[in-house]
């Protein structure tokens, strides 16, 4: 036995003295040089491309990769990672694994997450830019001034949904046109036995946009800017104060009364329904509408109006669906390849794309179709003049709705929900880097 | 993992090699057990270099990622740069200054007690109930192992069907109340620990009755005979000679369920992701959030805590169950 454990001992150290000199596994491969793009129709005939996708984003390219299949020849296989998806492409890029193209967040603290200096080609000089509305093109997926991410529909806007034939039957004609109004409409519907607002706290991912949409004209003034460098955190009085307020709401019982177990299905059907008001809410709560009623209904019963403590404006929130980035696989014709399908998609398969997934054009030449929903559009033209969420202009995206999520259980207070937060948006500052953390 | 013990000596009924289930040194000690003298036929039988396999498999798939786990946690290894810097003990510092670790530990710690209790207390029920050999027995018996081969992922997600407020449990009490039930079961900040310890129990529970059952068929007939014509009773028998005697099954199962469930995440990340309001955050699962959030050292630094903690815990517990046995 004491040989074995001698052996032991001298893998173990073997072990050890490797690790000392350990690099991580996921650092990037691939050159720096800029990137030539290949025409759209270059063959490429026994090259192999995989797109990493979430469940709720393997079928979006489905129209592009028939087509794109068919003009050059290349195979594209979709390869979908299982929820929560970021966290599972991050490990999987971590140790080492890379696809040629993954669906991915396009905001500057997500292509932070994936290290993308090192891992993502950069697509700078992307022959679609200038094709894109010049309102939308600058909008995200750039990190230190570099384009990491190609923006394939409108990015999600946090806004209000609102029944329409609740609001006519308690008489309310006139949308609420800034937050205090807003507000206001709420208790006035309360006090006709309406339920104002539905919140999904057993889901709990939705609960940080009522923060969220608080902060739109202070991130505006450079709110997130200033959280990024250390100076102002969650706990002074602007996002501690939004937080408050919420809380203050609940309290004051203008949501749902089974806010705490409620889910984000249980929220569609409870806005369909007209069992409730108004709820805040991003574009994939759309969508979730859209799988429920077809868009007559929803044209007839459904709005959109983006909101603010100023006026209406939208809070945008690139998300996972919205855009894709290519990886630096080391594999100089996959890469190639996968800056041609990009160029594909955004070029002769966009039109095909947007009419096949019924989505907003980013691109004046091509026409969004018929079928996209009013709600949609609505939300898609208060785009221009949103400002960015938390996701899009922070350094870090902190768990916010977990803690949240925790306020409106009962077990922290809005105070924690803040010191939590801000803890741990420093861990990650830290980790990152960056200055004054 | 059970001795076969038939025989009627002493020395018959105890082998000498002792296994896990077997007897501690002190229950050999009390019956005049030999343990120690056999080395050298041994080695002559097992040749050391027998282990390499075996030794490779433990040194390439866990001891390796064990030292990968130490090393790590002293590093600033994350998503966002490609260097990885040792840092010395900061992230010890972080974490044992931020009140979450240790809000964690203690879901964690009452998480694994629960399921020790409830985990044993079931299989031991089933045992006893299912202790005679008739063909609906074994029928039942299968039945009840079903859940322990199942994926724990798919039980999570089931009961997470099962209890929603207007799940299928809600629906037959409403049925049969005549009243609308619509607790929602993983939603109490106070008792949806317990719930989920109860999921994990009754995933858990088909493992210990097949132990308990083991030690139940170990026990001598003639001791009961002796133990009925006394005039014992069937509660007395129990107490009194069954439940002592199932001391290695106890000790075994009573380990396995504390500390694997110290390990637990599967169950718990499908029915409730640590909800509500954080009541039955497991560290396992504060420990997938924070790697999902790239924070890949601070993650290893959690799991060599939860490893350190489960090691302290494994040894007074282990020594304490097995001390019991020494009655045997």
């Amino acid at each position: 036995m004491k040989n074995a454990l001698k052996g032991a001992v001298v893998l173990a150290v073997a072990a050890t003295l490797t690790l000392a000199g350990c690099s991580d596994p996921g650092a990037g491969g691939g050159s720096s040089e800029p990137a030539d793009w290949p025409a759209q129709d270059a063959d490429l005939s026994g090259t192999s491309l995989t797109i990493w996708a979430a469940q709720n984003s393997n079928t979006v390219p489905d129209s592009v990769i028939a087509g794109f299949e068919e003009l050059t020849g290349a195979e594209v296989e979709v390869v979908t990672i299982p929820d929560p998806y970021e966290q599972g492409v991050q490990t999987k890029v971590a140790t080492g694994d890379k696809p040629d193209l993954a669906f991915w967040q396009p905001t500057a603290s997500q292509l932070t997450a994936l290290n993308a200096p090192s891992n993502l080609q950069p697509l700078d000089d992307a022959p679609w830019l200038d094709s894109y509305d010049p309102a939308l093109r600058d909008i995200t997926g750039l990190l230190d001034d570099t384009r990491y991410a190609a923006l394939i529909s409108t990015p999600a806007v946090e806004g209000v949904y609102y029944n329409k034939k609740v609001l006519a039957d308690a008489g309310i004609t006139e949308l609420p046109t800034d937050w205090d109004s807003f507000i206001q409409t709420g208790r006035d519907l309360k006090a006709k036995g309406v339920t104002p607002f539905y919140e999904m706290g057993g889901d709990r991912w939705a609960t940080q946009w009522w923060v969220q949409v608080q902060l739109a004209d202070a991130a505006a003034d450079g709110l997130w800017d200033r959280v990024n460098a250390g100076e102002e955190t969650f706990t002074d009085p602007t996002i501690q104060g939004a937080i408050d307020t919420y809380d203050g709401l609940i309290q004051e019982g203008l949501f749902n009364s089974d806010i705490k177990t409620a889910t984000f299905e249980d929220q569609g059907d409870a806005l369909l329904a007209g069992d409730a008001a108004f709820v805040v809410q991003v574009g994939s709560f759309f969508g979730q509408l859209q799988a429920k009623a077809d868009t007559a209904e929803l044209n007839e019963n459904i709005g959109f109006f983006p909101i603010a403590p100023s006026g209406n404006v939208g809070t945008f929130i690139p998300d996972q669906s919205n855009a894709l980035v290519a990886f630096k696989t080391g594999d100089a014709a996959k890469e190639a390849g996968a800056r041609q399908l990009l160029s594909y998609w955004l070029g002769d398969g966009y039109q095909d794309f947007v009419d096949d997934q019924a989505t907003v054009s980013l691109q004046p030449d091509v026409t969004t179709p018929d079928s996209v929903p009013d709600a949609l559009i609505a939300s898609s033209d208060a785009l221009a003049d949103s400002v960015g969420s938390m996701q899009a202009l922070a350094i870090a995206n902190p768990d916010l709705y977990i803690f949240l999520a925790d306020m409106i259980q009962g077990t922290k207070t809005p105070v924690e929900v803040a010191e939590a937060t801000q803890a741990q948006f420093a861990e990650l500052a830290k980790a990152q880097g960056a200055p004054g953390f | 993992m059970v001795p076969a013990r038939t025989g009627t000596t002493a020395s018959e009924r105890h082998p000498i090699v002792t296994t896990n289930l077997g007897l501690s040194r002190g229950a050999a000690r009390l019956e005049g057990i030999r343990t120690t003298g056999t080395r050298r036929r041994a080695r002559q039988d097992h040749p050391l270099w027998f282990l390499v396999p075996a030794l490779i498999v433990l040194i390439v798939f866990f001891f390796v990622p064990t030292v990968f786990n130490f090393v790590y946690a002293f590093t600033d290894w994350s998503s966002f740069k490609s260097a990885i810097n040792f840092v010395g003990f900061d992230n010890f510092v972080t974490l044992l200054n931020s009140g979450t670790l240790l809000t964690a530990l203690r879901v964690t710690l009452v998480y694994a007690v629960l399921v020790a209790i409830f985990q044993n207390l079931f299989g031991l029920l089933l045992a006893l109930l299912l202790e005679r050999d008739t063909a609906v027995n074994r029928a039942v018996r299968v039945a009840f192992f079903v859940p322990v081969i199942m994926s724990a992922l798919a039980v999570g997600y089931i009961f997470q069907a099962l209890l929603k407020p207007d799940g299928a449990l809600n629906g037959i009490l409403s049925a049969v109340s005549g009243t609308t039930v619509d607790t929602a079961w993983l939603g109490d900040t106070t008792w949806t620990i317990v719930v989920v310890a109860l999921i994990h129990s009754w995933k858990w529970m088909g493992l210990s009755m097949l132990i308990y059952l083991a030690g139940l068929k170990t026990i001598d007939q003639d001791m009961l005979e002796a133990a009925r014509l006394d005039g014992a009773g069937y509660w007395a028998t129990f107490f009194r000679i069954k439940f002592p005697l199932l001391a290695p099954a106890v000790t075994f199962n009573v380990a396995t369920a504390l500390l694997g469930s110290m390990n637990g995440f599967d169950v718990v990340q499908a029915t409730t992701e640590g909800g509500p309001g954080g009541t039955t955050e497991l560290l396992n699962i504060f420990i997938f959030r924070t790697f999902g959030q790239g924070l890949f050292a601070q993650a290893t630094t959690m799991s060599l805590i939860l490893f350190l903690v489960v090691a302290i815990l494994a040894f007074p517990v282990i020594r304490f169950l097995r001390k019991r046995e020494d009655v045997l």
